[in-house]
């Protein structure tokens, strides 16, 4: 095992079951959301993840987060993982203060911790009297400057960010970019997951595309970035046709000739 | 096996606070969510119980119920019973339910996931307190005073405690194979209520077959329900019950290996499930 590298995968698949169209065939199908997935990622190095929908990208941060087990291949990680995830944990009924508690507590800090982490967070998430009023009031921008504010509040080694700084405006985005950077400077390991290009760009020192559940691309961003951008407009310039022969042809190799499946008491006890 | 107790043991214990916070800030949401808010935690058993009361002492006329030699009147001796079935119940329905109404939560964080039956179980600790309170004060202005005997009930306390997790660490984990299980599980529970002798006396079942009263003996909710009318009422103590007492554990060490070994066996699979 190498010290060096933060996150290692080897050979990494992560398999799906789908449900069959019609009921005559019973046996259900089974499907690569991620297949073969090799990469290192060193200490300290902030990579960004691109991929068109559907391609694996929440499936690979919830793998990293250690959320969701892999099927196949090898997944090494040296320190605390944590994925950034805006609304999740956030009660409506409760006041922002008491949600700062509540997702504190979710995440496994203690009182004293999450005492010390709330004024940064009140700071951070500029929501003013708004701390006091139930987050069923909140607007979706404001949720998400409370929910990440929290998040970022953490101490974890690695951050895996989803497509976090989607929501909020341009103002805040830009303030979390910061905020990531001074994270970066601290030598965390970042993985940043994006559709805007210019932010990855501006933002990551390496690039991986995922295509249909397989690595594409894997190096520098710049180079990928372009890359993709191209692969973007090559894309949407295809007719609707041929449109849909591409994702088939991307389907059909994520297919796995299907085996029995499994009965509820081998699942159990297998 | 005793890999996954130790695992969902563990997991629990160091996870105190998170515990405690999940269920407070549950409890709290939920008197927000009403206007009334604690009220009803207090006027929800005690419309209830008036109900059972109106029919069964009123109407069928059962006046008082004559145990070990103590006589205790009908409202009173239904309340000393049903005060623990209204912890139980709700433990075990929303048990259930434990791990499927955070699944928003456990696919976005790495989260104990076997902590969940344990928070369900603090909340309703919680309101089953907030009912004792009440349940004394209707005693005491009853003339049923405290006695040393009441103590035992923090021992009958902790059996429930236990039995709701044990249980719904299994039943929590099948909800998420099968949303079919907590509906499964709602019918049986209305079952339960009238087959555990709650509402009527056990010693109605005198000229029953011996299998029928060891089945109704062998219910772990009885045996709650039980101590806590012996506390409150009998008075002859947890040794009294000593049959009962190695059935009630028996059953309990069961259901907590079984499920600590569903909860260990997939712990990681959940995000997959829903």
């Amino acid at each position: 095992m190498n010290e060096e590298y933060a996150i290692e995968f080897r050979h990494v698949s992560k398999i799906y079951t789908l449900k069959s169209k019609n009921k005559e065939h019973k046996i259900d199908k089974k499907f690569y959301a991620l297949k073969d997935i090799s990469f290192q990622v060193p200490k300290g190095e902030v990579l960004g993840i691109l991929g068109t929908n559907g391609s694996g990208k929440s499936t690979l941060s919830i793998i990293l987060a250690g959320i969701s087990e892999i099927d196949e291949g090898e997944m090494i990680i040296n320190g605390e993982q944590a994925l950034i995830a805006i609304n999740t944990g956030l009660n409506n009924q409760l006041t922002g203060e008491e949600n700062i508690d509540l997702k504190g507590a979710l995440l496994g800090l203690h009182k004293e911790e999450i005492d010390k982490i709330k004024q940064t967070v009140i700071d951070f998430a500029e929501i003013g009297d708004f701390l006091y009023q139930p987050v069923k009031k909140y607007s979706s921008g404001m949720k998400a400057r409370l929910g990440f504010s929290i998040n970022l509040a953490l101490d974890p080694d690695i951050f895996i960010v989803d497509e976090a700084l989607s929501v909020g405006d341009k103002g805040f985005a830009a303030k979390c970019l910061r905020r990531m950077q001074s994270l970066k400077a601290e030598g965390k390991t970042i993985i940043f997951i994006s559709h805007s290009l210019p932010q990855v760009r501006e933002f990551c020192e390496k690039a991986m595309w995922i295509e249909g559940g397989y690595i594409k691309e894997y190096g520098d961003i710049n180079e990928v970035c372009d890359h993709y951008a191209a692969y973007v407009d090559y894309y949407n310039g295809l007719s609707k046709k041929k449109r849909k022969q591409v994702n088939e042809e991307k389907f059909e190799k994520r297919v796995i000739p299907n085996d029995n499946k499994k009965g509820i008491l081998s699942r159990i006890f297998g | 096996m005793f890999e996954s107790v130790n695992y969902v043991l563990k997991e629990n214990f160091s996870n105190l606070y998170r515990i405690y916070s999940i269920a407070k800030y549950e409890l709290l949401a939920d008197m927000r969510d009403s206007n009334l808010g604690l009220f009803w935690n207090f006027a929800h058993p005690l419309i209830q119980v008036l109900t059972y009361w109106f029919a069964f002492g009123y109407v069928l006329q059962r006046r008082a119920i004559t145990t070990y030699g103590t006589t205790v009147k009908f409202p009173f001796w239904l309340v000393g019973g049903m005060v623990i079935w209204f912890f139980i119940h709700p433990c075990i329905t929303n048990g259930c339910n434990a791990i499927y109404s955070k699944v928003n939560v456990i696919t976005k964080m790495k989260f104990p996931v076997s902590v969940l039956p344990a928070t369900v179980v603090m909340k309703e600790l919680f309101n089953h307190l907030c009912l004792m309170a009440m349940v004394f004060v209707i005693f005491i202005i009853g003339g049923i005073y405290p006695c040393l005997q009441w103590f035992e009930l923090i021992y009958y306390c902790f059996c429930a405690v236990v039995l709701g997790i044990s249980l719904s660490l299994t039943t929590s984990v099948l909800n998420m194979l099968a949303r079919d299980v907590r509906k499964m599980v709602m019918a049986t529970m209305r079952l339960l209520l009238y087959l555990t002798p709650i509402l009527w006396d056990f010693n109605r079942l005198a000229n029953a077959p011996v299998w029928v009263k060891f089945i109704m003996k062998a219910n772990p909710i009885f045996y709650c329900v039980q101590g806590y009318r012996d506390c409150f009422f009998f008075h002859k103590g947890i040794m009294f019950y000593w049959k009962s007492m190695v059935m009630f554990w028996g059953v309990n060490v069961v259901l907590l290996v079984f499920g600590s070994y569903m909860m260990y066996q997939f712990r990681h699979k959940f995000i997959d499930m829903i």
